[in-house]
């Protein structure tokens, strides 16, 4: 499919600003012009997004949401395929009822054979026994030819796949779209008058459930450390008191001390691990320390894209990605004790700019997601929700004899 | 002096040497300290150079050296005080009908308050002048006026030569001891004493990696670690967000203090508590090197009720970065404020031990020192 390589190809190289709804729209568009075989189209669909997919994870691992949504598109796959097949199953047994109707008026889609049907059953509906998993053989070649009034309805049935996948993509990026005012319109219920809080960086959730506070006439101020070395905290404090909120910036090196005369913390996330564990711009763990020994509650708001279903000893998860010295120190002034090329052939200096930082679930007080606030301890119950158990190492498997 | 109190201010501002307007946009919670705009106070000191006939040239230095920040560290700014002083002692004549003991206090009084405005005082300075009164008003009435002066100069010499020279190679003996080989020290900001315990250690050739850490706005990690290659030592820098990630490397930490309270509170550069509270959830020794004489009887919980509040412009202004410096121009917006602390109060079970010239003492044994010790000065 070379149209859908060229879109692959100019997502891979403008990764830097991937976003997760920008991986779903590729993805969306990568199954439409999928062409999907008659049988076991899920199999087949499911293939295309794992080949791309695999691209995606592999151009850029630090970027856990791009591999969320691979996962979350792979289990939607499986998920239409499973409800078809039940409501196929389903009209089978009506139909084995009422054989003697006449066929003619029945609707094209119900009319399938049960060796078909009980084919596809065997595929989604049981887990893989050890026979089948023995018997190692695709599933489509144990499926028998249907007879005649088949194929128009199989390539109906196929579209039906198709377009019940694209309509839960669809979904899923209006869900991603829309995650800022369903988390927002939880903020009245957790700051009240006169409260003080502290922030870090900067988070377009972490603005938008402010700004909701603020519409309900909820009076609070607002501390935000300046965020180094990227200082996104100084474009934060700019939009907060663009919309009238008092703001005070401070260093990060002062959050210890403001932080005994703080309420409450809350700060966004870049993923959300399955144990609960928050990978968050850098310095977030000095903010979480802090707020535990003075017993401020530590607050992260998170999308439910976010959400990894992955955990942090993992050996796909990167948790970290080191950004040039440059951030932190002028070229011209070290240049001789970071040259590789001087004395010993090793530099004196080295300069450590990481850019994340992992939180341990145990300094998190609660998550507010979409879906409602969670303890850390229920994240992993959330996953089986959007991710199936298949997907969690996006590879191909190399089928024998292909 | 409380700075929220409007009567005091006034009539301190009518006392005052030069003009400093007071800054606009002040932290509600920090009323109670002073917070002047700093773009124009350097400028107008020099310019009231030549009036100010009843001021020292001396102390006139070192006020605009504290002003413009040339000399900071706590030792540095009490060393540069109490030199200045010798030579106003030795500039000292007793004027006629007046006596030595009472004129001289209220000179060196008048000194002092011009060199708070210029830059509030260290624990170290007020120490040392609280020193420097007791010696004066303890002089014999017997001496002369030379003999007097001399005494006065002597006693200075040896209390530099003491409690701050004396005791920092002390320190550096006793650290150096706990420095071994393959070791990963971590220290924050600049500090003298630790800087002379790095570069001891290395030249007795032991075998350690330093971390510098260091935080905006004044970044004075870079200084430190310039010295620290120049003589040798591998390093690695970073900035305090990155500790996390760096502290599960680091065996020991070594800080500096402003000062040590008698509550075992260590009270240094704004950052030190975090650094001391990722030390401590890594369970890494912090080893804190302070001289005796900073120590203080006075007791702090927080960081807020006594600090030292800067240049707000620093804050607002971040050097090299363009996209981000827009805020430039709204540091007169109501609705913002910039906060620059410059101290901050590290709780004392983040501390493992003291290294002070008395020896390595635990944080809890700070009032002990402080009760015991403080006899030592009228024996001088």
């Amino acid at each position: 499919m070379p149209d859908t390589q060229a879109l692959v190809m100019t997502f891979l190289t403008s990764l830097k600003n991937a976003t997760a709804r920008q991986t779903a729209e590729l993805l969306r568009s990568v199954i439409s012009q999928q062409r999907v075989p008659y049988t076991n189209q899920a199999g087949a669909l499911i293939d295309a997004v794992k080949a791309v997919g695999e691209q995606l994870i592999a151009a850029n691992p630090v970027e856990l949401a791009v591999g969320n949504i691979v996962r979350r598109v792979l289990h939607i796959i499986r998920e239409e395929d499973l409800s078809l097949t039940t409501a196929a199953i389903g009209e089978l047994n009506l139909s084995a009822v009422s054989d003697d109707e006449n066929d003619d008026d029945r609707d094209g889609n119900t009319t399938l054979s049960a060796a078909a049907v009980a084919a596809a059953a065997r595929s989604t509906l049981r887990p893989p026994s050890l026979q089948t998993l023995l018997e190692d053989t695709p599933v489509s070649a144990a499926v028998p030819q249907t007879s005649s009034s088949g194929a128009a309805d199989k390539s109906s049935r196929s579209r039906k796949l198709k377009h019940d996948v694209i309509e839960a993509v669809n979904e899923l990026i209006q869900d991603i779209v829309t995650c800022h005012e369903q988390i927002a319109e939880q903020a009245v219920e957790h700051i009240h008058q006169n409260e003080v809080i502290l922030t870090l960086g900067s988070s377009r959730t972490v603005s938008e459930f402010l700004f909701a506070a603020k519409e309900k006439k909820r009076s609070f101020r607002v501390f935000v450390a300046e965020g180094a070395p990227r200082y996104q905290g100084h474009l934060l404090a700019k939009e907060l008191v663009a919309r009238g909120l008092q703001t005070t910036l401070i260093t990060d090196s002062a959050v210890f001390a403001m932080i005994s005369r703080v309420n409450m913390v809350i700060v966004g996330a870049h993923a959300v691990m399955a144990n609960g564990g928050v990978i968050a711009p850098v310095g977030m763990n000095l903010v979480a320390l802090a707020a535990q020994k003075h017993a401020v509650p530590f607050v992260v708001l998170a999308g439910s894209h976010k959400l990894c279903p992955l955990y942090p000893h993992n050996p796909e998860v990167l948790l970290n990605e080191l950004r040039s010295p440059s951030e932190l120190l002028d070229f011209g002034e070290f240049s001789d004790c970071m040259d590789f090329g001087s004395g010993s052939g090793s530099p004196l200096l080295h300069v450590v700019n990481p850019a994340f930082d992992y939180v341990p679930p145990k300094l998190v007080s609660l998550f507010i997601t979409d879906a409602g606030g969670h303890n850390p301890s229920y994240m992993y119950r959330l996953i089986a929700d959007y991710y199936s158990a298949d997907d969690l190492v996006v590879q191909r498997r190399a089928i024998a004899g292909n | 002096m409380q700075f929220d109190d409007q009567g005091r201010v006034n009539k301190s501002k009518k006392r005052a040497v030069f003009n400093q307007p007071e800054a606009k946009n002040r932290v509600e919670l920090f009323r109670h300290l002073p917070q002047y705009e700093h773009g124009s106070q350097l400028t107008d000191l020099e310019s009231k150079f030549l009036e100010l006939d009843s001021m020292h040239p001396a102390v006139y230095k070192v006020g605009v050296q504290y002003l413009a920040g040339d000399v900071t560290g706590g030792n540095a700014r009490c060393i540069a005080m109490l030199r200045a002083f010798q030579e106003v002692i030795n500039d000292y004549s007793t004027p006629p009908g007046k006596t030595l003991v009472r004129d001289l206090t209220a000179k060196i009084s008048s000194y002092v308050s011009f060199l708070i405005e210029c830059r509030p005082l260290s624990m170290s300075m007020g120490n040392a002048i609280r020193f420097q009164k007791s010696r004066i008003a303890k002089l014999p009435l017997t001496l002369s006026e030379t003999e007097a002066k001399a005494a006065l100069c002597n006693d200075i010499d040896r209390f530099i030569n003491e409690k701050i020279i004396l005791a920092d190679k002390v320190i550096v003996r006793h650290a150096a001891t706990k420095v071994r080989d393959g070791d990963v020290l971590l220290t924050y900001g600049s500090s003298c004493v630790v800087e002379m315990i790095l570069l001891y250690a290395h030249e007795l050739g032991k075998q350690f990696r330093v971390v510098v850490v260091d935080s905006r706005p004044k970044h004075e990690g870079q200084a430190l670690l310039r010295r620290l290659l120049a003589k040798g030592l591998s390093c690695t820098y970073t900035h305090i967000n990155a500790v996390s990630y760096i502290m599960h490397e680091v065996t020991r930490v070594f800080l500096g203090a402003s000062s040590v309270l008698s509550n075992g509170t260590t009270y240094s550069r704004v950052g030190t508590a975090c650094v001391a509270m990722v030390a401590h959830a890594f369970r890494v020794p912090v080893l804190i090197c302070c001289e005796a004489y900073k120590f203080h009887e006075r007791v702090q919980l927080d960081s807020i009720c006594s600090n030292e509040l800067g240049d707000s412009n620093d804050i607002a202004r971040v050097p090299g970065r363009p996209d981000v410096n827009s805020m430039d121009n709204r540091t007169n917006e109501k609705n913002l404020q910039f906060l620059n602390l410059m101290y901050d109060a590290t709780p004392s079970e983040y501390v493992s031990m003291i290294i002070t010239d008395y020896g390595m003492i635990p944080p809890t044994s700070v009032p002990v020192i402080v009760r015991e010790y403080r006899r030592e000065y009228l024996l001088i």
